[in-house]
């Protein structure tokens, strides 16, 4: 279509199908936005994904870009809807899979149940061959009992094979060799080696790391095959890409081959849509809320980067040791914490707010599908946070009488009335989050009133301002799109790969040499990978990181390094900078040696992603969004009047304050008595925070905090 | 003050973050140490105490860590009395038994105390194994001791930071103790860091919810833990249960636990003499067994403080085994501990079988290997516990190669690391095949571990136990398998063994650990024979066992069970 570029996304979720599409007109450079959402459809996701884009009114025949996110791989793994795996591995080590760590985090349970291996015994076979830590074979890989694996596997219906030889991350060529002879002996089924997942070590790890990606490798590859015919079928002639836990997108071929990347896409894509937002409006430091219906994600960006790791579990909690996934994955911490998460009272009248989620359906209470369980949706509704009259924008009558049946059979359990129960329930439910932001953040040496909460997802804007309050942030964004803003984000990405590679070395100048050498090499097959790909050499951007420790120790710190090659100069200023770091995080520094353990690269290359525009003030008065006020309880803060507004009729450079609720599509948001309000060039909603340890909020004038209100809250600054 | 104990929500705010805060403790102390134990293993524990040294909270990693840092704490306490004594920014260090330290000198408990507005609101404590505090023996501990001077450096419950300002002489000393002395160094600030992190995080709380609230959520949390114990208590089995049990060594250690309405009374006076073996333990250690066997009858889920272990009483005789006199030696106290913890497993999981499985392999297994590393000529020492089997249940088999009772989030070392940074080979790792834990539900298999040495020199000492007398079966179900060491020389004679002190070892020698498969539940011939076939087709049995025990012929369409 000359003269216009259409970008779309496409971000299958768990309960919702969310798109965005920008038409961007060539001459002018101005772009008309639009969102859709429809149901997902499992196991069909593709289904769901065409029904968003007729619902949207977009032909996909004029696409250009695509992007995709789909949460098929992280369901196929926790609801077990894999393909069956045989594993071939080192001999000796055939039991790694199910000897795992050993760990036992519920350690008073007697009754403790180990997470069961992927790969029964039976499937789990050895071959003799060995290579050492510094990647020398010791002993020959030896092949001739492979036949004999692979008939044992074709007669018990296997369809994946995993490869994980010992020490293949220092040197592959035994897993190169064995997955040739599968391949040879048996060409239709899908064979995964560790090595082209993961270069680290770890056995355990790096193992379950290739059987998860070969138990979900058939599954998602013909997906992603439906995916793309249905597309080509409908005339689409464009790049389609797929967003990747690395908040990259990468091609649809490369994330066939190894889809595990894809296990954390959706929750990627949304911290680093905070991530461009701030390079929008010159944010770099960023904490980055994701809140939806089951769980809520933080995220920290610092200085614009992203924190990505390669150490990322499934079914891991205080009560499970879960399964490692050694893939590349946006550093984020999830808590069962959404706006459907059920509040409940134990045996000793302690109240809770999460991990059981009411889901869909029921769903909370006020959906009025049966569900008898409070939900944080229902406090917030109680509260008059929710518009109760324009409840999921007006789709839903919000059943108030189930609403309030459940809290106050909360509170009754509690032993306070309803008002106090809905309060506690929002108290609770942000202390979570609170501590959740705390793990991003003060944990890792970063001091959180030196950020902007980012906060999207349906129920971001609702808790954001009250978490800022208690972390002393002064600022939070919520995002035009917040509630389709993962997809967004994924509009927003660059082809990225992240190559982790473990290399010791003491970092000294006699090791200079060989440091640079092994970036070198990786930065040689970054660029090969991407030129494979018809992405020339000149087009990508390489960063480089490394992984340091003082000599002795075991885990590492991430430095950025400089894009020079590492010199016998400049290894004394990449150990400062280590020092430097180290002490931030960890409250002193020692006089010891500094030694190498790996190498991190990022190779990045734009795809042709949006360019936003920031547009003037329009001048108007913000008034005119004006609807009808109510009285909301700000649970900490008591009953104010709020006025209310209509999010979707703000524009660039109206202001007001708090007490206020903004009703916009998908989301609600909540801005506390004495918080200022700015719409932004990009139409986002700019808070500042006041002081959270002023007993007196200026402003509002009316609907004073009733004595009762203000006397169960935090009893802020602690002195009287 | 507006907020009080009207308030729960505030209350259980603060509850929330003391829990996030040793948490983070925890975490500070694994990212910072140096020794793999540590760091990999997670040997160590972390925790938050009110100001009168009960703990209030405590990290995740090892529960027998749990119960010994308020004792610590109360000895500084005690002994640190005097106006002026305890100022903000001091840190305190104690790793003898005889001295608050509870368990032997290779652990260091390092303690912060925390104020606001000169008020001492809480402590922060951490407690870690360090690999080398000196004394007759690399690693510092051997069976050939006989006296604690001979198992390292004393630290008497001292002060190592004065106001935020190192006692070099102190840390001097202790340096100069050890034969890894930069490692016993950042591993120490590794735990300084922790504890430092911990208090932080407290003073935060404190100034925001003011310091009387903070106390009311601390004190509350205690009645908190009492209640669901003492809840929990009533719903047990009341009477007085014993159990005499003859150990791998001959001695006969026999147990009476009295369980009434408001009380768990656990009495082991009547147990032979302290020994002139390291394999002795502080009465403070015995408290730590009892407190966890009663945790977990009562209720494992919800958290662990000083409110809950309120209900429990324990008798000892001084001088004896279980509670030692100075300057008995007490390095292999861990083992001796654990034969206490079982011994009241077994004692009461006749009587509770919905509680309690069948024994597990019941032992630590510390293997210490240590050499010189033939690509860097550097040191190293192995500190290791090992995984094995845990016993079956009335709800399934029991789990396979997981570390012992008095572990919990620990780790074992990944072969591809131990090869990188110890300079030897691990030939192989895998579950341990021997018969033994047959039943209706079977024991969870122990492992098989072989390390080749790549240089001479080299040492091993290990204590293992429950070598001579496996995990034990329950209703029926057979034993278990033991823990024993196979040493196979390059040159010379295999021999087994569960205890060796220095045993020079030389390139090519390979020391196999094997550790015990977790007792069965129930006759074997109950086993349903679906899962008797699954275990052959998983090379777990052999098709002529499967018969024998079970009763199934696997070769037969439909198995007949005998």
């Amino acid at each position: 279509m000359p003269g216009k570029t259409i970008r779309v996304a496409a971000d299958v979720g768990g309960t919702f199908t969310d798109l965005v599409c920008f038409e961007t007109d060539a001459e002018s450079g101005q772009s008309t936005v639009r969102t859709a959402k429809a149901d997902t459809t499992p196991p069909d996701y593709e289904i769901g994904v065409m029904n968003v884009l007729e619902k949207s009114g977009t032909d996909p025949a004029g696409v250009n870009v695509l992007v995709h996110g789909t949460t098929v791989v992280i369901n196929a793994l926790t609801e077990r809807r894999g393909v069956r795996v045989g594993l071939i591995t080192t001999e000796g080590f055939r039991d790694t899979l199910e000897i795992a760590r050993g760990n036992r985090p519920d350690f008073f349970n007697l009754h403790y149940r180990k997470p069961p291996p992927f790969v029964p015994r039976r499937l789990r076979r050895e071959l003799p061959g060995r290579m050492s830590y510094r990647g020398e074979e010791m002993r020959p890989l030896d092949l001739s009992g492979l036949d004999g694996i692979i008939a044992d596997f074709q007669g018990e219906g296997v369809q994946a094979v995993a490869i994980c030889f010992l020490h293949s991350y220092a040197d592959p060529s035994h897993e190169v060799a064995a997955e040739a002879a599968v391949r040879d002996l048996w060409p239709e089924v899908s064979v995964v080696s560790s090595h082209r997942i993961a270069r680290e070590w770890r056995e355990y790890e790096r193992c379950n790391t290739a059987v998860l990606s070969a138990y979900v490798q058939p599954v998602a590859e013909r997906y992603l095959d439906r995916l793309r015919d249905r597309f080509e079928d409908r005339g689409f002639a464009g790049s389609l890409y797929v967003m990747q836990s690395n908040c990259g997108v990468d091609s649809l071929e490369a994330v066939s081959r190894i889809p595990i990347t894809m296990v954390e896409s959706g929750p990627a894509s949304g911290v680093w849509g905070a991530a461009e937002l701030g390079r929008l409006i010159g944010e770099s430091n960023i904490l980055a809320l994701d809140i939806g219906g089951t769980t809520a994600k933080c995220a920290l960006v610092e200085g614009g980067n992203v924190r990505i790791m390669t150490d990322y579990w499934i079914e891991r909690d205080r009560t499970s040791a879960g399964y490692p996934i050694m893939v590349p994955v946006v550093d984020l911490v999830e808590i069962g914490n959404g706006g459907g998460s059920i509040a409940w009272v134990d045996d000793f009248g302690k109240l809770h707010v999460g991990p059981r989620s009411a889901g869909a359906v029921p769903g909370p209470a006020a959906y009025g599908r049966g569900g008898t369980d409070a939900t944080t949706t229902d406090a917030n509704l109680w509260l008059g946070r929710i518009n109760r009259d324009h409840f999921c924008d007006g789709e839903v009558v919000a059943d108030m009488a189930a609403v309030e049946r459940t809290i106050t059979d909360v509170g009754r359990r509690l032993g306070v009335d309803t008002d106090d129960a809905a309060r506690g329930i929002v108290r609770i439910a942000n202390n979570n989050m609170v501590n959740a932001l705390k793990l991003v953040s003060l944990n890792r040496g970063f001091d959180p009133r030196d950020f902007t909460l980012v906060a999207f997802g349906g129920g971001g804007g609702m808790h954001a301002v009250a978490l800022a309050k208690e972390l002393g942030v002064r600022k939070v964004v919520v995002p035009e799109s917040a509630s389709v803003f993962a997809a967004w984000g994924m509009m927003m990405s660059d082809l990225r790969r992240d190559y982790f590679v473990t290399r010791l070395a003491d970092l000294t100048p006699d090791e200079a040499a060989g440091i640079e050498a092994a970036y070198a090499e990786a930065v040689a097959r970054a660029i090969a990978d991407f030129e494979s790909e018809g992405v020339s050499p000149e087009r990508v951007t390489v960063t480089r990181f490394g992984k340091f420790r003082y000599r002795n120790q075991e885990h590492t710190t991430e430095i950025e390094l400089d894009a020079d090659p590492v010199s016998e100069a400049s290894v004394g200023a990449i150990a400062d900078r280590f020092h430097d770091a180290y002490e931030r995080e960890y409250t002193y520094r020692l006089d010891a040696p500094v030694e190498m353990v790996g190498l991190h690269l990022v190779a990045s290359a734009e795809v042709g992603k949006l360019e936003m525009t920031d547009r003037e003030s329009t001048g108007a008065s913000a008034e005119i969004a004006q609807k009808p006020g109510r009285t909301v309880d700000f649970a900490s803060e008591g009953d104010h009047a709020a006025t209310v507004y209509d999010g979707s009729r703000l524009e660039p450079g109206m202001r007001f304050a708090g007490p206020a609720i903004v009703e916009a599509p998908g989301t609600t948001i909540v801005i506390h008595p004495g918080d200022r309000v700015e719409i932004d060039g990009y139409r986002n909603v700019v808070i500042q925070v006041s002081d959270a340890n002023g007993k007196e909020f200026p402003g509002s004038g009316a609907g004073a905090g009733t004595d009762e209100a203000t006397g169960g809250s935090e009893g802020k600054g602690g002195v009287t | 003050m507006t907020g009080s104990r009207q308030d729960p929500i505030t209350l259980e705010i603060i509850q929330n973050s003391l829990q996030a805060a040793a948490d983070e403790m925890f975490a500070a102390m694994k990212k910072t140490a140096m020794s793999s134990i540590i760091y990999e293993v997670l040997d160590m524990g972390t925790g938050i105490m009110d100001s009168d040294g009960e703990i209030a909270s405590s990290g995740a990693g090892i529960p027998a860590f749990i119960g010994v840092l308020d004792k610590a704490t109360r000895v500084i306490i005690r002994k640190f009395d005097q106006p002026g004594d305890v100022q903000p920014g001091d840190i305190f260090a104690t790793n003898d038994p005889y001295h608050g330290g509870v368990t032997h000198l290779n652990d260091i408990v390092v303690i912060m105390p925390v104020f606001v507005n000169g008020e001492l609101i809480a402590w922060t404590a951490n407690i870690a194994h360090h690999s080398d505090v000196g004394g007759m023996a690399p690693g510092s501990l051997t069976g050939e001791a006989t006296e604690i001077y001979q198992e390292g450096l004393r630290l008497p419950a001292v002060k190592i930071i004065d106001r935020g300002e190192p006692i070099r002489p102190v840390m001097e000393v202790i340096r100069v103790n050890s034969r890894m002395p930069d490692v016993l160094e950042g591993d120490l600030w590794a735990a300084i860091a922790s504890v430092r992190i911990g208090a932080r995080r407290l003073e935060g709380l404190a100034r925001k919810y003011g310091t009387g609230v903070f106390a009311d959520a601390v004190s509350s949390f205690m009645d908190f833990g009492e209640d669901v114990s003492r809840r929990a208590l009533a719903r047990l089995p009341k009477g007085t249960f014993e159990l005499s049990e003859e150990q791998d060594d001959g001695q006969i250690f026999n147990v009476a636990i009295t369980i009434d309405d408001d009380r768990f009374t656990v009495d082991l006076r009547n147990n032979p003499d302290q020994g002139k073996s390291p394999v002795n333990t502080s009465r403070d250690g015995v408290m730590v067994a009892a407190q966890m066997i009663f945790k977990s009858l009562t209720d494992p889920y919800s958290p662990a403080n000083g409110g809950s272990f309120r209900p429990i009483r324990l008798l000892t005789r001084e001088g004896s085994v279980f509670h030692a006199r100075e300057p008995a030696a007490i390095g292999f106290y861990y083992e001796i501990e654990l034969r206490v913890y079982d011994l009241m497993w077994r004692c009461l999981a006749p009587h509770m079988p919905d509680r309690l499985a069948a024994g597990h392999f019941a032992s630590v297994c510390g293997t210490f290997i240590g050499g010189i590393h033939p690509d860097t000529g550097r040191q190293y020492t192995i500190i290791e516990p090992q995984l094995g089997g845990w016993g079956a249940s009335r709800r399934g088999d029991g789990n396979s190669a997981m570390f012992c009772g008095f572990h919990g989030e620990t780790y074992n070392c990944p072969a591809e690391i131990n090869e990188a940074r110890n300079g030897l080979f691990v030939d192989r790792m895998e579950l341990n095949l021997e018969p033994g834990g047959e039943g209706r539900h079977m024991g969870g298999r122990g492992i098989v571990l072989d390390y080749r040495i790549r240089t001479d020199n080299g040492f091993l000492t290990a204590g293992y136990t429950r070598s001579r007398f496996p995990a034990w079966g329950l209703d029926g179900g057979h034993d278990g398998s033991p823990n024993y060491i196979e040493f196979i020389p390059k040159d010379g004679e295999r021999r087994r063994f569960a205890f060796a002190s220095g045993l020079t070892t030389s390139t090519d020698d390979v020391i196999r650990v094997v550790t015990g498969n977790g007792g069965g539940l129930g006759d074997p011939a109950e086993r349903d024979p679906d899962r008797v076939r699954e275990d052959v087709g998983n090379g777990l049995i052999s098709p002529d066992r499967a018969r024998e025990i079970f009763g199934v012929d696997v070769n037969a369409g439909a198995g007949s069970t005998g």
